[in-house]
């Protein structure tokens, strides 16, 4: 529960498993794969944004997508202008920061009941959509960027390394820095939730009223907790352009939002690997059923949803840390049994 | 009585509901380092008053001033961090963490990490609870929860402490624990205790002050309270009307 990052070996588990697919994939998997992969990794990072500050800090957003549409566009917008991918990926991570706090401080110091913080996201997320697709005429430019309203941007410029323009990431390779961020991320948010910061957090998860009874100002609390999410939903747009080198308003739109939604829901509220692992499983089950023209994938998807809700309320990963835990109990009660059988024969 | 010596002032405070006045009108003074009890049938405004001192409610009229401060309507954390802690009716903890996570949690809003650690082992101790420390709170039973609650608000090192009905849900020895706890934080507090258990009152009580409508309907010692007539009746009527 409160114990820290370094003794839960769960932890490494998860490091140990995204090193390994880091290092060993691109050497196994062939091009195309590996590309598949890429995509699961960023939408891994945008699961992750939601499934942080819904899990730790009790926050439900239905429109986390407005946050990964804006880093996509700041990412276009600044990369199409500078030529440069650096400063457009830390602009994709900053912009959206400071936008979730602004809404934030909007929703939070405004004393937003739950119920109305989740029909605000989802509103500012549908405008943002509006908006965007409204940008299609040559007027709506930024520089020598174009909006291109519902046609989206094209041409946006792959990776490169940091101060070196010329020197772009072949697939491969930004897969593996991709997976490097996703690592980062997935550490920094684990060490970030034990903090005492991401304790508060937790209590008022938990308990509201006992978290200001205790003289914590929970509005600010939150709105950190939303702004960090934003971010890292940002970060993860600016990864999903370069990696598509192409955007259009999807990225904003309500199925985008729900779909973090769900991979959360499936894998795990309170957890980080639940996320990840619902993000990837669902996706995969998706493109699965993409190749299957019989059945509508969406309704086949929703289904499956639904099932899932049903059998594991708890999602994923906590099923499983569940099942695991029960079952390793019973392992150690046999040995514990036969120790007191073989005690009572001794003493007969 | 100059209000230089109190540590807590309400004048006219009001708290109405639609038509309902659950508070009415309440001048209340409590002295530094006093030991109060509140007393008052079920729906007296006991634990209204107290949402209008800490700022979970807005009063609808009147003033609160804590510490020469007036804090009227002030955000509750603001209130809770001048040097107010609250024990509520419903125990308010945080569930899913453990006993421990409780109450470092509120020994660390004014303390570094380690000197936290120090006073979280220290309340839980103070208050019978270092076995339960690594307790899941929302698996524990509504006297241990109490017992949390209450170390969370020592951990606050509080100037005023307010408790609404402590005893309930305890056991014999729990109630005595809480009976000790609360006449010992009274030496470096000012305390106000909301309790229905005469048992606990007994073992407590100095000066009372009695609820009755929203209003306050009598303050005197314990011995006047007990034998007052029209205090017994406020209780037996609303007994009455509820049976
Ligand atoms: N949020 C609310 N909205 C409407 N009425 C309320 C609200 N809170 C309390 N009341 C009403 O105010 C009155 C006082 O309630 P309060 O809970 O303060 O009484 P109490 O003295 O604490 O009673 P008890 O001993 O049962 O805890 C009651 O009539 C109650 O129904
Ligand atoms: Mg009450």
């Amino acid at each position: 529960m409160e114990k820290s990052v370094i003794r839960d070996p769960g932890f490494y588990v998860m490091v140990g498993i995204g090193l390994a697919v880091m290092f060993i994939a691109p050497v196994m998997l062939d091009l195309f794969t590996i590309m598949q992969f890429t995509q699961y990794v960023v939408l891994s990072v945008f699961a992750l944004s939601l499934g942080y500050i819904w899990g730790f800090g009790g926050i439900l957003s239905f429109g986390q997508a407005a946050f990964f549409g804006l880093g996509a566009y700041t990412f276009a917008v600044a990369s199409i202008n500078m030529g440069s991918t650096t400063i457009p990926m830390v602009l994709a991570f900053i912009i959206p920061t400071i936008f979730g706090a602004a809404l934030g401080y909007f929703m939070f110091y405004g004393r937003l009941s739950d119920v109305y913080l989740g029909v605000v996201t989802l509103v500012v997320a549908l405008i943002f959509w509006k908006l965007i697709n409204h940008t299609a005429g040559p007027e709506y430019s930024i520089g020598k960027a174009r909006l291109g309203g519902f046609n989206g941007i094209p041409s946006i410029p792959t990776l490169h390394i940091p101060g070196d323009t010329g020197a772009w990431l072949d697939p491969a390779q930004m897969f593996q820095v991709f997976m490097a961020i996703l690592i980062i991320i997935y550490i920094a948010l684990r060490f970030l939730i034990a903090s005492d910061f991401g304790r508060v957090s937790i209590g008022i998860r938990e308990n509201e009223t006992r978290a200001s009874l205790l003289g914590y100002d929970v509005r600010l609390q939150k709105v950190i907790v939303f702004a960090i999410g934003g971010g890292i939903a940002g970060l993860a747009g600016a990864m999903w352009a370069t990696y598509q080198s192409f955007i259009d308003p999807n990225s904003v739109s309500m199925e985008m939002s729900a779909k973090a939604l769900v991979w959360v829901m499936a894998g795990g509220v309170g957890t980080l690997a639940g996320p990840i692992i619902g993000c990837i499983l669902l996706q995969w089950l998706t493109l699965k059923l993409g190749t299957v023209d019989v059945v509508n994938s969406i309704a086949v998807l929703g289904a499956i949803m639904m099932v899932l809700v049903l059998a594991l309320p708890k999602g994923i990963v906590p099923t499983a840390k569940m099942l695991a835990m029960n079952g390793w109990t019973l392992w150690n009660r046999r040995p514990n049994r036969d120790a007191v059988t073989r005690k009572a024969v001794k003493h007969e | 009585m100059s209000d230089d010596y109190n540590i807590l002032t309400t004048r006219g405070l009001t708290m109405q509901f639609g038509g309902v006045t659950a508070v009415d009108n309440v001048d209340f003074n409590l002295r530094e380092g006093e030991l109060r009890c509140l007393l008052g049938p079920n729906g007296a405004g006991k634990s209204t008053f107290f949402k209008c001192l800490t700022g979970q409610l807005t009063p609808t009229k009147g003033t609160v001033t804590f510490a020469g401060q007036e804090i009227t309507g002030a955000l509750t954390h603001k209130i809770v961090n001048l040097g107010v802690g609250i024990k509520t009716q419903v125990p308010n903890v945080f569930d899913g963490v453990s006993a421990y996570e409780n109450v470092r949690l509120s020994a660390r809003r004014k303390h570094l990490a380690p000197l936290a650690r120090e006073l979280t082992h220290a309340t839980l101790e103070r208050c019978g609870i270092t076995h339960l420390a690594k307790r899941e709170v929302g698996l524990l039973s509504h006297g241990q929860r109490q017992l949390v609650e209450l170390a969370m608000v020592l951990a606050g090192e509080p100037k005023l402490i307010l408790l609404d009905e402590p005893a309930a849900g305890m056991t014999g020895d729990e109630r005595d624990r809480l009976a000790q706890l609360v006449l010992e934080s009274a030496r470096s507090a000012a305390v106000v205790v909301v309790e229905h258990d005469m048992a606990f009152i007994r073992q407590i009580a100095k000066f009372v002050t009695v609820f009755n409508r929203g209003a306050i309907f009598r303050e005197a010692m314990i011995e006047d309270i007990m034998q007052d007539r029209e205090v017994q009746e406020i209780y037996l009527g609303k007994q009455a009307n509820a049976a």
